[in-house]
């Protein structure tokens, strides 16, 4: 009777131990995008904290080297127009990309795990009709949502981080009520009920423990696509201001030198690129590991 | 001694590769002859599904390997064929239909062509011959208007008409080999008993060999020729069928035979066999409800509402102390309904649900979650019933944390003491549902709706899910804690026989209305509603010197859904 | 069916009303006066001032402005824009034609490249091929679209010089189209994927394999049409994403777009363009994912026969 049916034995299922805290880890570092995830991210987070031990240069001095350098051994990636080290800029960077990432996903995981699991645990008519809202907000997309914000509060990298993260609360609410949705169907909730539990217990030990992985998997993968997003505003000159080391802005003044200095091109867009790679392969790590259990029945 | 048609020697399947392999069939031989059926029988676990996959290279690629064995089938051995030859027999010389008609046939592709696809393909017939065949296996095995059903979409059948299309499908090209692989088990036992005698209606029409893969010792009596049993990926007996029930040579066969549930055997009992010393007797109403309904709303459009479904219509009964009320009904019929309904699960349009005089409709939010201390559920599927995330100990002891019964070192003790109870041991509370086997599960959902000492358990098909040695030992514990502590429950099954073996009063449900209720012993023994009736007719006997009889035709429109009569001293018919 | 298309215009109708309301707020919301902030760059009097918010009937309740606002849209009145003075529908309209070229160029692009890549990795499923696969996948999905753009522009426009750089002619079209269209392929090749192998798994697929049916048949009739209906269910949202791709996309290439517009309407704090524009952008997706969802129900018998 241990055994499972042999129809439906998936190796996954059947064979996965359950991961449980410090097995977690060790689980997210034997699935190939999880540990190539982690060291991305790992590196990035190095990057940012010890970014003056880091950087050989001032990133915001101007005429640290020859204007618009090719890489060499002292300006491994580079000079700009104004003769800054495109490198120094690029490890300094790494901060204004951490920052986006934990303010906006911060923002809008937050308020979508509140919407969600309040529609999705009421029901009824308040269910209909905000995630009614939610759905129309979320089909005018994030980038437009965000638009509309920064046309209200100005442009500026702090207001491109807020912007995308209310841009991006319809997604996290969608997904929350979604899960919330299948959850609270599962007959263990209703066993909760029949066991007498209050309202507080069934949203908090049952409900929640059960939607925080899923949001964990969704707010890994939600980092890339805000750096992403804020690096396509400072891109358009929505978001970093001169003389701020943002990747996307980098870009964005490389754009007429193309020609002259592909570097000042290719080295933040490949930071922007090894970034969101990293987030979206630690995010799908975390899935693998944490799918098996929700799957293992 | 003929050659056998098909001749398996020594097949072995494993999934995974190295530390992680798991052998699914290890050596197992026999052989099929022709026109026979052969049963291959087994709980889960046991491989039989695998092995019959195996045979026609349809078990999922990469993860499953045949690593060794031959299957012979007129020479060829189908387990070293290149696919192309494999093909060529799929589907034309040896057919196969599956468990689960609902999600076996395309849903976007019309019927006929899914019919017709096949013979075009084997045979190259044109499309016009293709469809005569198609509509003759229509006629064939009985499905209403052929033409019709031709253009239509699977999702406009129903479970059984579906699983006719699939006979169809398989035997239109009059296959040597219809492999069956629990053919009936997603189905209802009355369309169950249709869909068996169909298939042995086409068996003699065409000579087919049968091999089928079932759990149902009830399925094997009835169909079976020999009978192959397996027990963890290996064949523990084989023999024919009469000897196989009469004279169990392995220990296991012996076993699980002891645990079919067999309806009739209780006939002259007036209430579940004594497991106590002193068995508890029914005693004061615990349960009364009376005209429950419940409607639930239909897929209405911005404009206009659709007509809801009509899950509960007048449904009332009372259940006392120490005593078991079995609800049987086939699917739809709304049993599960008013289990649920009765422990204010969902909510009902109208009706009275006492529990102990007390009016539970009428509580607010706040006492019925205290009221709820008194009743208690058991569910079907027992992984799904218990939170994931939750230690065993945590879910056994959240009910008494929740009613303020025990706390700290105290409710640990409970915890310890309970799992003793249900058979497990206390150490298990540090552990998590999905290390656990099915029975366990459940009997740490027993564990928990005990904790509370209540007065009323509610069971929704508690074993359904279960093999059949495990939902003895299940069935067992709860008679013995009602017998011990005067429980009162609300058992809700399909399976007739395990309700003959729980119940002290029976009520049957159909399409939302109780049809007939009474005494176990007198509802079982002496139905008066011909839907009771065809129930039990169609339930298949473990036992084959004993053959089900001809179905008895059952005129759905005028079978009487009236309001409940007193036939006789506590029995009670819908007039 | 024509209850099935009925709701999902009352949906879409629904979706361009609450546009409506949104983009009365947002005026609103601005902190401070909104009608300095739009002509800051101007030489204004208080009087002017005045009278120009008088004009815009930002002097009245919100609720008056929002009954008048709503008059004016469905006469098709989205008022003038502040830099230049035009018609915002006008404006809009002639605009929208790049910018449709671009974005349906790319659709196309992006479903025949991301499908078959998904439908082959999945169909490979565990394989070399299906890795390969997957890997250029989700390079494509962490591309930023604009960089990857820069680089095309940088290989066939600057350094091949295949492409022209700037302009509106087609030859202009191939490498906006190709950037937007492979970086959302790379989306639908996972989506794809994962659809595909569901399906691959199902009961049915099973059953027409044990039918004896060819290989390239199961996987044609049975699989894929089965695999067309979450697909093609999921291209109205990609619509979506790809509208909003091509604000970005626009720039990068200098294409005339709506997008583009949009960005120096948000730059010039020209509200009534940017109200235009949301309310442009929501009616767009919100008819495209009309004709998704009816193409999704042609496909799937379960709703063209359904009530």
């Amino acid at each position: 009777m241990s055994a499972p049916d042999a129809t439906q034995l998936e190796p996954a299922a059947a064979l996965a131990p359950p991961a449980r805290k410090l097995g977690a880890l060790r689980a997210l570092l034997r699935s190939p995008s999880g540990a190539v995830g982690l060291a991305i991210v790992a590196v990035l987070v190095i990057a940012a904290v010890f970014a003056p031990l880091i950087a050989p240069h001032d990133p915001f001095r101007m005429a640290a080297g020859p204007r618009l350098a090719p890489p060499s051994a002292d300006h491994l990636m580079g000079t700009d127009q104004l003769g800054r080290d495109v490198f120094s800029r690029i490890v300094y960077g790494a901060r204004l990309t951490l920052q986006i990432g934990v303010i906006a996903v911060g923002i809008s995981l937050t308020a979508g795990l509140l919407l969600g699991l309040v529609a999705g645990y009421a029901g009824g008519w308040p269910e209909r009709i905000l995630m009614r809202l939610v759905d129309v907000l979320f089909s005018f997309t994030e980038i437009v949502i965000a638009l509309a914000c920064l046309a209200i509060l100005g442009v500026g990298l702090v207001n491109a981080m807020i912007a995308i993260g209310i841009a991006s609360i319809p997604f996290y609410a969608r997904i929350t009520h979604s899960v919330v949705l299948v959850e609270k169907n599962k007959p263990y909730f209703e066993a909760a009920i029949a066991a007498g539990a209050s309202r507080l217990r069934l949203i908090f030990v049952h409900l929640l423990p059960n939607v925080i992985p899923t949001l964990i998997v969704v707010g890994t993968l939600g980092v890339s696509t805000a750096v992403l997003a804020a690096a396509g505003l400072s891109f358009l000159g929505l978001g970093a201001q001169p003389p701020q080391p943002e990747w996307g802005f980098m870009l964005s003044s490389s754009r007429d030198l193309i020609a002259r200095a592909p570097w000042m091109m290719i080295f933040p867009g490949l930071a922007i690129a090894i970034t969101v790679l990293g987030f979206n392969l630690l995010g799908d790590g975390v899935r693998e590991v944490l799918d098996p259990r929700q799957r293992a029945r | 001694m003929s050659a056998a048609l098909l001749r398996v020697e020594g097949l072995t399947v494993a999934f995974g590769h190295g530390r992680g392999r798991n052998v699914a069939v290890e050596g197992l031989s026999y052989h099929l002859d022709a026109g026979e059926t052969l049963a291959i029988v087994g709980e889960s676990g046991s491989g039989k599904s695998v092995s019959s996959m195996a045979l026609l290279g349809l078990l999922p690629p990469r993860t499953a390997h045949i690593e060794g064995g031959r299957a012979l089938y007129r020479g060829d051995d189908l387990l070293s064929l290149p696919e192309a030859g494999l093909r060529a027999l799929r589907g034309n010389r040896i057919a196969m239909i599956f468990q689960e008609p609902m999600t076996s046939l395309t849903p976007v592709i019309r019927i006929g062509q899914q019919l017709t696809e096949a013979l075009e393909e084997h045979r190259g017939l044109s499309g016009a011959e293709a469809r005569d065949k198609a509509l003759e296996m229509l006629r064939l095995v009985d499905l209403s208007d052929p033409p019709r059903r031709m253009r239509q979409f699977p999702h406009e059948l129903s479970g059984g008409m579906r699983q006719r299309v699939m006979i169809a499908m398989a035997m239109a090209l009059e296959p040597d080999i219809l492999i069956a692989d629990e053919p009936t088990t997603a189905l209802d036992v009355t369309v169950q008993a249709q869909i068996l005698d169909l298939m042995r209606d086409v068996q003699a029409r065409f000579g087919t060999a049968i091999l089928l893969i079932t759990h149902d010792m009830g399925v094997v009596a009835e169909m079976a020729d020999r009978v192959v049993v397996m027990n963890k990926g290996r064949k523990v007996e084989e023999g024919p069928v009469g000897a196989i029930f009469a004279r169990p040579q392995a220990e296991y066969t012996a076993r699980l035979l002891a645990a079919v549930p067999r309806l009739g055997a209780r006939r002259e009992e007036d209430g579940p066999r004594p497991v106590t010393a002193d068995p508890a007797r029914p005693g004061e109403v615990v349960l009364h409800a009376e005209g429950l309904g419940k409607t639930f709303a239909g897929r209405g459009g911005l404009f206009r509402k659709a007509a809801g479904t009509v899950a509960m219509d007048d449904v009332g009964f009372t259940v006392r102390a120490g005593e078991t009320l079995a609800l049987v009904g086939e699917s739809g019929s709304g049993k599960s309904t008013s289990g649920r309904a009765v422990l204010r699960l969902l909510e009902v349009d109208e009706g009275r649900i006492e529990l102990e005089g007390e009016d539970l409709r009428a509580l607010p939010h706040g006492s019925l979650r205290k009221a709820r201390r008194a009743m208690q559920m058991v569910f079907q599927d027992p992984f799904a019933a218990l939170n994931p995330r939750m230690s065993v100990g945590r879910l056994i002891g959240e009910p008494m944390y929740i009613h303020g019964i025990a706390q700290g070192a105290e409710l640990q003790d409970r915890v310890a003491e309970l799992l003793r109870r249900v058979g497990l041991e206390a150490d298990h509370m540090q552990r998590y549902p999905h290390e656990f086997s099915g029975g366990q599960r459940q009997r740490i959902c027993i564990a928990r709706a005990l904790g509370v000492e209540p007065k009323l358990i509610v069971a929704d098909e508690p074993t359904s899910a279960l093999d059949v040695s495990v939902q003895a030992q299940v069935l067992e514990l709860m008679l013995e804690l009602q017998q011990s502590m005067g429980l009162a429950y609300l058992f809700i099954s399909h399976d007739m026989a395990v309700v003959e073996e729980m119940a002290h009063r029976v009520a049957v449900m159909r399409a939302g209305r109780i049809v007939e209720m009474g005494p176990r012993r007198d509802v079982l023994g002496d139905p008066r509603h011909p839907y009771t009736s065809a129930l039990l007719a169609a339930v298949p006997r473990p036992d084959p010197t004993a053959l089900r009889g001809k179905l008895p035709k059952l005129d759905l429109d005028t079978l009487p859904m009236g309001a409940l009569r007193q036939a006789a001293p506590n029995h009670w018919v819908a007039a | 069916m024509a209850r099935f298309i009925a709701q999902r215009l009352v949906a879409a109708l629904i979706t361009i009303w609450i546009a409506t309301i949104a983009v009365t707020l947002l005026i609103h919301l601005v902190p401070g006066d909104p009608v300095r902030i739009m002509y800051s760059g101007f030489q204004t009097t208080d009087a002017e001032i005045e009278a120009i918010r008088e004009r815009l009937g930002l002097d009245q309740p919100v609720v008056v402005q929002y009954v008048m606002y709503l008059g004016r849209v469905l006469q098709g009145d989205l008022g003038y824009s502040i830099v230049g003075d035009q018609p915002v529908l006008d404006t809009l309209l002639q605009r929208f034609p790049a910018t449709l070229a671009l974005t349906v160029s790319a659709l196309i692009i992006a479903v025949v490249v991301g499908g078959s890549l998904g439908f082959f990795a999945a169909y490979k499923k565990g394989t070399a091929w299906d890795f390969g696969a997957m890997t250029l996948a989700i390079v494509g999905v962490s591309m930023p679209h604009f960089w990857l753009g820069l680089l095309l522009l940088f290989l066939f426009a600057m350094t091949l010089e295949w492409l022209p750089v700037g302009g509106s002619g087609w030859q202009n079209l191939i490498l906006p189209a190709l950037t937007l269209g492979l970086a959302t392929g790379a989306v639908i090749a996972r989506l794809t994927r994962s659809a595909m192998i569901d399906i691959f798994d199902q009961d049915f697929v099973r059953t027409a394999h044990a039918k004896g049916l060819p290989k390239t048949l199961v996987l044609y009739r049975h699989a894929l049409r089965s695999g067309l209906v979450p697909v093609v269910s999921m291209l109205g949202l990609q619509f979506a994403y790809l509208m909003g791709g091509a604000i970005v996309i626009e720039n990068v290439f200098a294409w005339n777009g709506v997008g583009r517009l949009a960005i120096q309407a948000v730059f010039a704090r020209d509200y009534p363009l940017i109200q235009g524009f949301i309310l442009f952008f929501a009616t767009v997706v919100a008819l495209v994912s009309v004709i998704i969802d009816v193409a999704y129900a042609l496909l799937d018998p379960r709703i063209r026969y359904g009530t």
